[in-house]
């Protein structure tokens, strides 16, 4: 007993007791990020393909995914166990689902046949079967037949040329198209604002039809190259067959990307799956979001991170040098940080309603009306996109970059500043070349806690400019390259959207978890980038060892 | 023991400055930092152009105060009211007319403390002359050679002239702040205990440092170190409790007193 009185009394009961706590988060954090990690990476491993046997007789070609006991009812009531295992069957447009639970009990044979085709399809997600033959060339080709699999391969580059030549075709029809619309665009203008002057909707009316003339034959041209694409990509199908025995007919055309998962040996396997990793980075997304990469949203997460950095630093460092160089300290300075203070405490969705409110309705539409009135009643600034969105992150980290800057201007030595007075700088000669300088590992700890801060914001983007698709990047290669009015997609939304919102929730879950990887990478990789810069830069200022 | 300072200052001290030209004046000066509370009282002196003078007196009595009111520093401190006349060659340097900027270039300033700039030496120099608005890079180069000369520390750091003045050692980096004032080209040059934290053989680099510039430039330096002001000051001043008591020939002050106050400071009976 009294051995446990003075184990307490020599507080060594605390040291355990803190020690507890660190152990305790950092196992949270470990166990968080190894999960994510796990989940992230795992969902593009390539697994093998089995067909399963059922005691019925029923032939399930799946990728099997886990085991779980369950507790069942039997019909006269008492409860009993029973494990079941995760299929995946794909072919979601003929069993409706992607998943399927079965009785393990109920297995009577699991084998990996070579021949077992996984296909990635541009819609309706993977189809798993067996190919019978391949129709190409007005030819059939039977798996049977020598060089099959390199026929296909040809068949399959065949069926993407051709899509793609019809697509630039396509484009090429609304390129010659353009003025045509225009000049109807404008005629209904006229019609609606100006429909007294008849004369000038007569000229431009003949003008459309002479237009129309010219072109018609063009357009007859590229209609009928484009026909004859499609009926080409028509003849280009493959017979298979899945599990259940349903034949099915397959475009090539509508096929993505295939393998056979069972025939591949491990190098084979690593290189689809780097393959996999790199097309997540770099592509954009398909069926709505839930398959192809996420490169719109890292884009448009980095470029919002970035906009808002640039807003919310000048803001933020002029700020607090007026708060600490100009401002008569006294009430009103302690009221103002007391309330920048409060103002980072403020929930993120306020802020967004801010946004909506003064950025968007009243800004943008004061924009709208006195630069873009032509396109009224579509709105250009008047509705969400990036800028506001920006704008509105930088509004929310604006109280962080105002404390930041301030600690770091406070702790540049006062000898340096009045050295700096004494040899005839005025006071802005001095912020500039003594202050600014030696606060700046001070304001780079605000951009980094901004960039922690807003990187990860999602509310207020909501209602700011996040969409869940969008057509364009707020930055490319058409005048004037940076468009600011544009919505974006972002990363936090994106894993939202695919998670919660998206009709196949479970085939996206692997989704959720490499999108929310790549997030905290991004964030990680921003922040580390200025913790270097800071680091770099407290050396170069570092103060006097004397 | 205690003194009774209204009773000695009723009566003026002279001061023979007959052979000198003046450049600094003060008449009348009251300072004070917080309302009601005088700092400086009724301050009076005349500084000679090209000569070292030296305040000395009891810590707290107002030496610093009164350098600081030379180049204006004191401006800054919020509350605080100087009353009186101090003239630079004849001009009132509180006058509206007076540009700041132009009386701190004329007026340099050497602090207690060293303090270059977190940069490279040759920057630090070359400060006071960029913010005067010299850009070319030669008459810039010139004017930090001659005064890293005039400040005995060009031999020393002529190779590394871009290597970080923070590197320096104490001595060199308080030499560093005097050429850093002498790249000004001022007229007088303030220094506040320059030496104070220095170890003995820096205090007689700094020594020899004034007494090569006393030829050029109107000296002011501060110091608690009265045989310091022996070595080098051609006049010095003796204050206490933010009144001058008496203001002489070094020679003099030293050897000869007028006020019994001062005998009893430069013996070493308070202070
Ligand atoms: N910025 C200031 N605000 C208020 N009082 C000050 C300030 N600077 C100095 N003082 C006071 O003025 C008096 C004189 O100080 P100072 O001129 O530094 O003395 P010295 O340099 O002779 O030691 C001291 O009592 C000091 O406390
Ligand atoms: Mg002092």
């Amino acid at each position: 007993m009294n051995k446990i009185i003075t184990f307490w009394k020599k507080g060594d009961s605390y040291i355990l007791l803190t020690a507890g706590g660190l152990l305790f988060s950092l196992a949270m954090v470990i166990f968080m990020i190894s999960i994510i990690l796990i989940k992230g990476f795992g969902s593009f491993y390539v697994s093998d393909v089995a067909e399963i046997k059922m005691k019925d007789n029923t032939i399930y070609l799946a990728e099997i995914l886990e085991k779980e006991e369950v507790v069942l009812q039997s019909e006269s009531g008492k409860s009993y166990k029973q494990e079941q295992t995760n299929i995946k069957i794909a072919n979601r447009d003929i069993f409706d689902q992607d998943f399927k639970w079965i009785n393990s009990q109920e297995i009577s044979k699991i084998e990996y046949p070579q021949n077992v085709t996984v296909f990635e399809r541009w819609e309706y997600g993977n189809l798993i079967a067996y190919v019978r033959n391949l129709n190409y060339n007005g030819k059939v080709y039977l798996t049977s037949d020598k060089d099959f699999w390199d026929t296909f391969s040809r068949a399959f580059e065949k069926s993407e040329e051709n899509k793609s030549e019809k697509e630039n075709l396509e484009e090429e029809l609304n390129d010659v198209l353009s003025p045509v619309s225009e000049i109807q665009r404008e005629i209904a203008l006229m019609e609606i604002n100006f429909s007294w002057k008849t004369k000038e909707i007569e000229k431009l009316k003949q003008e459309e039809g002479t237009l129309q003339a010219e072109i018609n034959f063009q357009i007859e041209q590229l209609n009928k190259k484009i026909e004859q694409k499609v009926i080409e990509n028509s003849e280009i199908y493959a017979i298979v067959q899945s599990g259940d025995g349903t034949e099915i007919t397959l475009e090539l055309e509508k096929v993505y990307r295939f393998c056979r998962p069972n025939d591949m040996n491990f190098i084979a396997k690593s290189g689809l799956y780097l393959t996999k990793i790199w097309e997540y980075l770099v592509e954009d997304p398909r069926e709505s979001n839930t398959e192809g990469g996420v490169f719109p949203a890292i884009f448009g997460t980095v470029m919002m991170v970035i906009l808002m950095s640039i807003a919310v630093v000048p803001f933020g460092v002029l700020a607090a040098l007026y708060l600490n160089e100009y401002a008569k300290q006294g009430f009103v300075t302690r009221l103002i940080r007391l309330a920048i203070a409060n103002l980072a405490g403020v929930p993120s969705i306020v802020y967004g309603i801010f946004g909506l409110g003064f950025f968007i309705y009243f800004l943008g539409g004061t924009i709208d009306q006195l630069l873009f009135s032509s396109k009224l009643p579509e709105p250009t600034f008047g509705t969400g996109g990036i800028l506001w969105a920006s704008l509105t992150l930088a509004l929310l980290t604006l109280p962080v970059v105002v404390v930041a800057t301030e600690e770091g201007i406070l702790a540049v030595p006062k000898a340096n500043k009045d050295g700096a007075l004494a040899l005839g700088a005025t006071k802005w000669q001095m912020i500039r070349k003594i202050v600014l300088p030696n606060a700046m590992p001070g304001i780079l700890t605000g951009v980094i806690l901004a960039i922690s801060r807003g990187a990860g914001e999602v509310a207020p983007l909501m209602i700011t400019g996040v969409v869940k698709l969008a057509p364009t990047l707020p930055f490319d290669t058409s005048f004037p390259f940076l468009h600011l009015d544009r919505k974006f997609m972002h990363l936090g939304f994106h894993i939202y959207d695919v998670g919660f919102q998206s009709p196949n929730v479970e085939a996206s879950l692997p989704m959720v978890y490499t999108t929310a990887l790549l997030l905290i990478f991004i964030v990680i990789t921003l922040n580390l980038s200025a913790i270097f810069l800071r680091n770099y830069l407290r050396k170069k200022f570092k103060t006097s060892a004397f | 023991m205690k003194i009774n300072v209204q009773n000695s200052i009723s009566a003026s001290f002279t001061t023979d400055l007959s052979k000198e030209k003046i450049i600094l004046e003060t008449k009348n000066v009251d300072l004070c930092y917080v309302p009601q509370v005088r700092t400086l009282t009724n301050v009076s002196i005349q500084i000679p152009e090209k000569k070292v003078t030296a305040f000395i007196g009891p810590s707290g009595c107002g030496k610093s105060t009164l350098l600081r009111c030379f180049n204006r520093m004191n401006d800054l401190i919020p509350g605080i009211s100087i009353k009186g006349l101090i003239t630079i060659d004849g001009i009132d340097i509180y006058s509206p007319e007076t540009k700041l900027e132009e009386l701190r270039k004329k007026v340099g300033m050497v602090f207690q403390k060293s303090n270059p700039f977190p940069m490279g030496i040759w920057e630090n120099v070359a400060f006071g002359p960029k913010v005067n608005g010299i850009r070319e890079k030669a008459e810039l180069d010139e004017m930090v050679e001659s005064a890293l000369i005039q400040a005995d520390l060009w031999k020393e750091v002529k190779d590394r002239l871009n290597n970080s003045a923070l590197d320096l050692s104490g001595g060199q980096q308080q030499r560093l702040c005097i050429a850093r004032a002498l790249a000004n080209k001022p007229e007088i040059i303030l220094m506040d205990e320059p030496a104070s934290a220095l170890d003995p053989i820096s205090t007689n680099k700094i020594e020899e440092t004034i007494d090569e510039l006393r030829e050029n430039y109107t000296i002011i330096i501060v110091t608690h170190n009265m045989q310091q002001a022996a070595r080098v000051s051609d006049y010095t001043a003796f204050m206490m409790i933010g009144e001058m008591i008496e203001f002489n020939a070094t020679s003099k002050l030293f050897t000869n007193p007028e006020k019994k106050l001062t005998e009893d400071y430069i013996t070493g009976r308070f202070g």
